[in-house]
């Protein structure tokens, strides 16, 4: 080591900081390398009989398959046993009869636990808190416009950045591709569901939101620590000595649960969707997917590892932009097909009742909602409340009450949208439709051939800005984990699981839909497990402050700041 | 510089805001004349680049720097503290600490172990073991006698 010191300690940081850039720098280089070395193998076999599967996703994909078995049998378990039965069609929408008894063959309909648990945890906050999110909405606008911010409060952004951060990891593909999605399995009357679901789960962000304020970890630096990790650990800790050890176990699994959804939902699915969304648009061939992959996996390195910060600042801060521009151009497509609205509005709330057998019975229409919706809102997960720890305020019912409007926005509104173009313009039932996110451009092709630009460009910022939002989550979980073993241990490791994050994006190109969706869903939906549990262990509490937050509002004491 | 027992000029103590490191802080208030001697360093790691109030820029190294000198006057609040110097730096622990005392030729740095080992050691790696590497002075590491 050198000798020679400035008496400032500036100088030393600059180029402690630049070395410790290379090293990361090299590390992605040789992610980039390995990737690229194993990407030309694949281009080099394309006289196989199928050239449009690189040899990543030949050795990947069966690594997945097996994750998704395990992680299937417990997050899948039917709770509904063989009650709910299907009959089944063949392709010309015939019955089909088994041969053995001649009796029409019925399918069970499952009903997943996770699902279960996501809705009856819904509904029970929502009457728990007394219809909060409804009765609560206006005074929720008027937080969000910044009546009630004060400077002083602990904290580190204002409620409306917070929900902007929120949302640059809530809106993606899930309101694009997620609702195509929803309508290939459950046909239109999912959107039905899922709009449902999104009234109910607004009262799950709600209890998450005010969790995450109430019990948040104040850094000696100024910065917050929060999220379902940090208030089911403190939360269950102030409980008292018995829930302590409880609340501990939920803390630990929710941590490793939103590692795996950072990369499984909030990376790999949203990577897959943006490179077959790219492919489709501009003819971009399948077997070059690696290559994309490895552009991808570049651009959200940069700002992971890289730590530039002014791109990862710019793409949080353009997404409530994209979102309005995604609106205007869904409401020409709806507008250009004007006269369909009505019968489209009564085809998705008919189908959402009728029994149709293609899409499973009223409740496979149901479960495909309520899944898609938590995926697009991410309400009952918890991971919005790890942005929403930050927030400037000394009431952790207000940030619940901002933290509300998402699921609003993002499933009431922008899948609305989205559900309401694919629908108008017909391109519903094509069956040759098959990636969720090309359904979705053909839509908007019906109207404008050069909206399917238009939609590409969102589709890969929406993309982009998730990923980098969900590798915080992510994050979050490691350096919470790893705070355990000294002060400060968690940022200073944290690199081990941004490069996994980049191997990640680039895993997520190469991969099929099929498998990498499961992947997703079943990281994803994985979390609402200790959150759901944990949240209404801690309702009691949160009711206490949630009603003598609402006499105070009512009383007239919190004079708004306008 | 040799090390012996005689009373220290100037004494290197990083504090983590955890129990061993202001034990070690005790101990180390016995090596100096007056707690002038004594100079306390925390070292911020650096944040990450998705942090909300990094987004938003309403976080940066200037106002950790204030926090965190403040978090630490308000622990260092007795009698037998007035006169420390508190020095905030930012990225790696281990070579920030050990810069800091050859910047201001410390005679001592002492400093607690937590003693992990296995994979914890691995991943983390022991700053202690790495201030022992990089530094130019004695270093004194205070083992689990406090835990």
């Amino acid at each position: 080591m050198s000798s020679q010191f400035a008496p400032n300690g500036a100088k030393h940081r600059s180029v402690r900081y630049l070395s410790m850039k290379m090293i990361l720098g090299c590390g992605i280089l040789l992610i980039i390398l390995i990737s690229a070395i194993t990407g030309m193998t694949a281009t080099a076999q394309q006289t196989s009989p199928e050239p449009e599967k690189s040899a990543v996703s030949k050795v990947l994909d069966p690594a997945l398959e097996k994750i998704n078995g395990v992680l299937g049998t417990v997050l899948m378990y039917n709770v509904s046993g063989d009650t709910f039965q299907k009959s089944v069609y063949d392709e010309d929408g015939e019955p089909v009869v088994d041969p053995d008894t001649g009796e029409l063959k019925k399918e069970t309909i499952a009903v997943p636990l996770i699902v279960v648990t996501l809705a009856v945890g819904a509904v029970f906050f929502s009457f728990w808190y007394r219809w909060i999110t409804i009765r609560g909405f206006k005074h929720s606008i008027d937080i969000i416009r910044g009546h009630y911010d004060d400077e002083k409060d602990e904290g580190e952004i204002s409620h409306f950045r917070a929900l902007t951060s929120a949302l640059s990891a809530t809106v993606g593909l899930g309101n694009i591709a997620g609702v195509a999605i929803a309508i290939q399995q459950g046909g239109p009357g999912a959107v039905f569901w899922m709009m449902t679901m999104a009234v109910f789960g607004m009262a799950s962000k709600f209890s998450s939101c005010t969790l995450s304020q109430l019990y948040r970890q104040y850094n000696p630096d100024g910065t917050i620590s929060g999220g379902p990790m940090y208030y089911l650990d403190l939360g269950f800790r102030a409980k008292g000595s018995f829930w302590a050890p409880i609340g501990k176990f939920l803390a630990v699994m929710y941590a490793f649960m939103v590692m795996g959804g950072s990369v499984g939902g909030g990376n790999m699915f949203q990577a897959n969707q943006a490179f077959k969304a790219f492919s489709d648009t501009f003819n971009y061939p399948e077997k070059y997917d690696w290559a994309f992959g490895l552009v991808l996996t570049f651009l959200v390195g940069v700002v992971i590892i890289g730590g530039i910060r002014r791109i990862g600042a710019a793409t949080s801060r353009i997404v409530p932009s994209m979102c309005g521009l995604y609106i205007v151009a869904s409401l020409v497509v709806i507008g250009v097909n004007y006269e369909k609205i009505p019968e489209s509005l009564f085809l998705i709330f008919e189908m959402a009742f009728t029994q149709n057998a293609l899409f499973g019975g009223m409740i496979g229409v149901i479960v495909t909602g309520v899944t898609r919706a938590a995926f697009s809102n991410e309400a009952g997960l918890g991971s919005a409340a790890i942005a929403h720890a930050a927030a400037k305020t000394d009431e952790p019912v207000r940030e619940g009450l901002v933290a509300m409007i998402e699921p609003f926005i993002d499933t009431i509104i922008v899948c609305l949208m989205t559900s309401l173009v694919v629908i108008v313009s017909g391109v519903w039932d094509k069956k040759e439709l098959a990636d969720g996110v090309i359904m979705t451009s053909a839509a908007f092709d019906t109207v404008l051939p050069w909206f399917r630009y238009i939609l590409t460009i969102c589709i890969f910022l929406f993309a982009y800005s998730t990923m980098i939002s969900w590798c915080y989550y992510g994050e979050r979980g490691w350096i919470y984990l790893l705070d355990h073993f000294g002060h400060g241990a968690g940022l200073r490791s944290v690199v081990v699981f941004r490069l996994v994050f980049v191997f990640f994006v680039f895993w997520g190109t190469v991969n099929e839909l099929t498998t990498v969706l499961t992947f997703s869903d079943m990281m994803i939906l994985s979390m609402a497990f200790p959150n759901i549990i944990g949240s209404i262990l801690l309702a009691p509490t949160v009711l206490k402050i949630v009603q003598d937050y609402w006499r105070r509002f009512k009383s007239g004491e919190m004079i708004p700041d306008r | 510089m040799n090390i012996t027992w005689l009373p220290k000029k100037s004494v290197v103590v990083p504090l983590d805001f955890s129990d061993f490191s202001f034990a070690a802080l005790e101990q180390a208030l016995e090596f100096v004349d007056s707690p002038e001697g004594i100079h306390v360093v925390h070292v911020l790691p650096r944040l990450s680049p998705m942090e909300p109030g990094v987004i938003w820029g309403t976080i940066d190294d200037d106002s950790r720097r204030d926090h965190a000198i403040q978090a630490l006057k308000d622990r260092l609040t007795g009698q037998e503290y007035r006169g420390i110097t508190i020095e905030i730096r930012f990225g790696d622990a281990a070579r920030q600490v050990a810069r800091y005392a050859e910047e201001i030729h410390a005679d001592l740095i002492v400093v607690p172990s937590h003693g992990r080992t296995g994979a914890s050691h691995v991943l983390i790696g022991s700053t202690a073991e790495r201030i022992v590497r990089n530094s130019h002075c004695p270093v004194l590491v205070l083992r689990n006698a406090y835990r």
